[in-house]
């Protein structure tokens, strides 16, 4: 039994597709090239204070996964979880010189998130507007060039694991799905992040996280997917 | 449904840490493929920082009707209260249907710029009594730069 505030494993050992029970994905491009390392984002946030533009780029590319991930967990429409994502960057931006622990840029994007994700679902709720959920739930539209790869006739098979899985995914119920979306961003948050992002004490993530998998794997065996 | 974590029991000799590093990484590459950052979204996050401004001080948001005052029975339409402060000035912000109206605090003249993104706002101006008015209400993400004076103060951005 893991103690409070477990580091994660390190990524090392979990990025290898040498380890992944398939070969989904082998023929995917799929990269972690526009990783930011989480150690250098302190020095990413000093340089773009200081009007480095590739800095802040670096930035964009490394945590927007994150702010969009705590977007979707919170299944915000397109609409609102949009401009709730744009907001969150404005505000990064005209914070950028005052934020107190630049290492720490990524948490403070997580809670920004979930503030203004908070405060929407809040003034949907006083409006009494009843959204559809089922539009709530589409996946992104955007094709990305993974996707075209996996709509060629070669990758229909990996392409309907994918989407099983997915789908597998969807169906958690709400606690685990919204943990999840968040702990799968690329590159993966840390705990600390996590926690900005969801309200939920570090020390909680781990044991949850073991449970919602575990759980998503008892589905999938169900399914005989696996 | 919504309970779904308390009622897993644990199976003694179940999949490990190894089993559910590798089935998280399966799902990271899924989202990566199926739920990926919007282009157009990241292009406008990149195209934020043209609005980081070193010499604007920011005012921060104290007071907003969504989520600071209590909801008005059965009134719909109801003008969206904002309240910014920036040390000693005060900037309050009513949105309503029509557009908005704003109130400089203390009282003073003020040059202001409804901003929507990285591309000029609207100008407006805040007479004598620190009043302004623009016909036009923000939609989406928006911020106000005042220049009063002495200064330069940038509210702090929000959703309208």
């Amino acid at each position: 039994m893991s103690t409070a505030a477990p580091p994660r494993p390190a990524p090392t050992a979990r990025t290898g597709t040498g380890a992944l029970p398939s070969t989904a994905y082998d023929c995917l491009p799929y990269t972690r090239g526009e990783s930011v390392d989480r150690a250098d984002v302190g020095t990413l946030v000093r340089s773009a204070v200081d009007g480095d533009a590739a800095a802040w780029k670096a930035l964009v590319e490394g945590l927007s996964p994150l702010v969009w991930s705590v977007v979707r967990a919170h299944r915000l429409s397109d609409a609102d979880g949009h401009e709730v994502y744009q907001t969150v960057w404005l505000r990064f931006a005209q914070h950028l010189g005052r934020i107190r622990e630049p290492d720490k840029a990524g948490a403070w994007l997580a809670s920004t998130a979930r503030n203004e994700c908070l405060k929407t679902l809040r003034s949907l709720s006083r409006l009494t507007v009843t959204s559809d959920p089922h539009l709530l739930d589409r996946v992104s539209e955007e094709s990305t060039p993974e996707q075209s790869l996996l709509e060629s006739e070669e990758a229909a098979e990996q392409s309907e694991r994918v989407r099983r899985l997915w789908q597998e995914f969807e169906e958690l119920g709400d606690r685990c799905r919204q943990l999840l979306r968040v702990l799968i961003a690329s590159p993966p948050p840390s705990y600390q992040e996590v926690s900005a992002a969801l309200g939920v004490a570090v020390g909680s993530i781990g044991p949850l996280r073991q449970r919602c998998l575990r759980r998503l794997r008892a589905r999938l065996d169900a399914q005989g997917t696996r | 449904m919504s309970d779904d974590i308390d009622h897993e029991g644990e199976h003694g000799g179940g999949p490990g840490e190894f089993d559910d590093a590798v089935l998280e990484e399966e799902l990271r590459r899924a989202a990566a493929v199926l739920d990926p950052v919007p282009a157009h979204l990241r292009q406008l996050a990149v195209q934020a920082y043209a609005l980081h401004d070193l010499d604007a001080r920011v005012a921060e948001l104290t007071f907003d009707s969504l989520l600071d005052a209590l909801p008005v029975r059965g009134a719909l339409d109801v003008p969206r209260m904002l309240t910014f402060q920036a040390g000693e000035l005060t900037v309050d912000v009513e949105v309503t249907g029509d557009g908005l109206l704003g109130q400089v605090l203390p009282p003073q003249p003020a040059a202001v710029e409804v901003l929507h993104g990285p591309r000029p706002g609207a100008r407006l101006v805040a007479d004598d009594l620190g009043r302004f008015a623009g016909d036009a209400p923000p939609t989406g993400p928006f911020a106000l730069r005042l220049r009063t004076g002495a200064e330069v103060v940038v509210t702090e951005w929000l959703r309208a």
